[in-house]
């Protein structure tokens, strides 16, 4: 596998404050990599580095086998970045920004709007564009030129859930054409949907590596069952059930916490007269989101059990 | 179309599409030819000599040179910075240099087509007299406009938005207009007006003009603190534009 990002012991300070804390991961080519975490965790400016817009206090970086703080020139031609919070001029046109930024090919630009659905704007402006159609823009423009990396800070912002997804199955295409991929997101589904690998920060530091699928098992790993019981049912009758940890009475409602395998042995246990169960039975599998959280906090399991559980809807019927 | 060409030529679309840019740079200097070359009699005592409206050619010039410095280029500039245009341009192929290097460029022409429809327009109402030291009237326009342009980059890399740009540039640019030469002659001002204009940097450009032009005597004063000004300007926004990385 060929490493295409190398990052090792990276420090930025801003003064007093560490905004990144000897931060550490590699990316292999051709896989879609996601930065996690809560606003200020130090994803963006662990990215700034990385693209040359802001210069480490110390630490080892190395994008395409080339130093960003010395070979900056060189990268900018081989890197692609979609940035946070950066606009175009109000009145520059779509076709105008993709040949200002792109090698001034018209037909390689046609073929670009063409790609990124942006061919009937060509002649709007920047300020006319909808949220969505912005964002097609901007990766369009971090797709210019053929990047062999590209970079996309909180590339669905603000976007309705329809954009989102046009723009997840952008992302996918991108990979598809050859392109190693880093996504700064604090969407954990987004992640979940697009990334091979995850790293996690927290307070500057990357508090823990891996596929989503690792970070679950091992970060959270409780499935929760939820429902209103028949008045008949007795609830101590499912806590000796395979997989169950802990039963819980919220008001009317049972909460049933443990692994997986307890889905199937509490519903069959719920199953009246009628073979039909609760109508507000709801399941809740472990997520990123879990495994975020569960990072993040720091809280111990128990507490995690109740937040997760807490996520799952009360009223529901 | 080179890089650099194509990266210049969007930016004069981008200025010469802005409202205000339009108003101030091109509108507002025409308006102020036909305003004040018609308000003073011909035989006025206060023109060291010269006609009222041959007087005021040197201060359209410094109107439009004070436009492009104070109000076009620092409001451009502090809206890229603070809409993140900057940046984009900081990841893109072009080097560091290439986005000031365009807005000199561009700004340089947008001068000179600026002063050519005033002194086309002057002409046709007015009548221009003949400058008495051509050259020497090109290098003070050349070089206000220089100073001017340094000016405007540093404003626009030090002001943190667009509105505080707009805000400021034209707290500087009416008073510079009204004592720059614009307003009423220095020898119609009392001492004390007329020492304030001195510390008026656009003073200094139109003067640095009107000299040369007028055979008024020789703006060597005038050219010197042209370029201390240019210096201090250009110092500034390499400063500043060094110290936004990292």
């Amino acid at each position: 596998m060929t490493m295409v990002i190398e990052v090792e012991g990276l420090t930025k300070r801003y003064g007093a404050h560490v905004a990144v804390d000897g931060v550490g991961f590699t990316v292999t080519e051709g896989e879609i990599f996601g930065i996690l975490g809560v606003n200020g965790a130090g994803k963006t400016t662990t990215v700034e580095c990385l693209q040359g817009l802001r210069r480490p206090d110390s630490g080892r970086m190395r994008v395409l086998g080339l130093d960003p703080r010395t070979a900056g020139s060189q990268l900018r031609a081989r890197v692609g970045s979609q940035l946070q919070e950066s606009a175009l001029p109000d009145r520059l046109r779509v076709d105008e920004a993709i040949l200002l930024f792109g090698d001034g090919d018209r037909r390689s630009a046609d073929r670009l709007l063409e790609t990124w659905n942006l061919a009937a704007l060509r002649r709007s402006s920047f300020a006319s564009l909808s949220g969505g159609q912005r964002q097609r823009l901007f990766i369009a423009l971090a797709l210019l030129n053929e990047p062999k990396v590209v970079f996309f800070d909180e590339l669905t912002q603000g976007l309705d859930p329809l954009a989102r997804g046009e723009v997840w199955n952008a992302i996918g295409d991108v990979r598809d054409q050859g392109a190693t991929v880093v996504l700064v997101t604090h969407f954990m589904d987004e992640a979940e949907a697009l990334c091979d690998r995850v790293a996690v920060m927290r307070g500057g530091r990357v508090v823990d590596t891996g596929t989503p699928a690792d970070l679950i098992a091992r970060h959270a790993h409780l499935t929760t069952v939820t429902f209103t019981p028949p008045v008949s049912f007795d609830p101590a009758t499912l806590t000796d059930l395979p997989g169950v940890d802990n039963v819980e009475r919220h008001g009317e409602r049972l909460r049933v916490i443990g692994t997986n395998q307890l889905i199937a042995p509490v519903c069959a246990a719920v199953l009246g007269d009628d073979q039909l169960g609760p109508p507000d039975l709801r399941v809740h599998h472990p997520d990123l989101e879990d495994a975020l959280i569960a990072l993040v906090s720091g809280l111990d399991p128990e507490q995690r059990s109740e937040r997760a559980a807490g996520r799952t809807p009360q009223g529901a019927s | 179309m080179r890089p650099l060409l194509r990266l210049a030529v969007t930016e004069m679309k981008l200025f010469v599409r802005e409202p205000m840019v339009v108003t101030f740079v091109f509108a507002f200097p025409v308006l102020t030819v036909l305003v004040l070359g018609g308000v003073f009699d011909d035989d006025d005592p206060n023109f060291e000599g010269a006609l009222p409206s041959d007087y005021y050619i040197a201060a359209y010039i410094g109107v439009v040179i004070a436009a492009i410095g104070l109000v076009m280029l620092p409001v451009h500039l502090a809206s890229y910075r603070e809409r993140g245009v900057l940046r984009r341009f900081d990841v893109s192929r072009y080097p560091r240099w290439a986005l000031p290097a365009a807005w000199i460029l561009v700004a340089t022409i947008i001068t000179a087509v600026a002063i050519t429809v005033l002194l086309v327009t002057s002409h046709l109402v007015y009548g221009l007299p003949a400058p008495d030291n051509l050259l020497g009237v090109i290098v003070g326009t050349l070089l206000g406009a220089f100073t001017f342009i340094s000016i405007g980059i540093a404003l626009g890399m030090a002001l943190p938005s667009a509105r505080s740009a707009q805000g400021l540039g034209m707290l500087l640019f009416f008073p510079f207009f009204l004592l720059g030469g614009a307003g009423p002659p220095p020898d119609a001002m009392g001492d004390p007006m007329s020492s304030i204009t001195n510390v008026v940097p656009l003073t200094h450009v139109v003067r640095a003009i009107q000299e040369p032009w007028l055979d008024l005597g020789t703006p060597t004063g005038h050219l010197a603190v042209l370029v201390a000004l240019a210096v201090a300007a250009t110092a500034g926004w390499v400063t500043l534009s060094a110290r936004s990385a990292g």
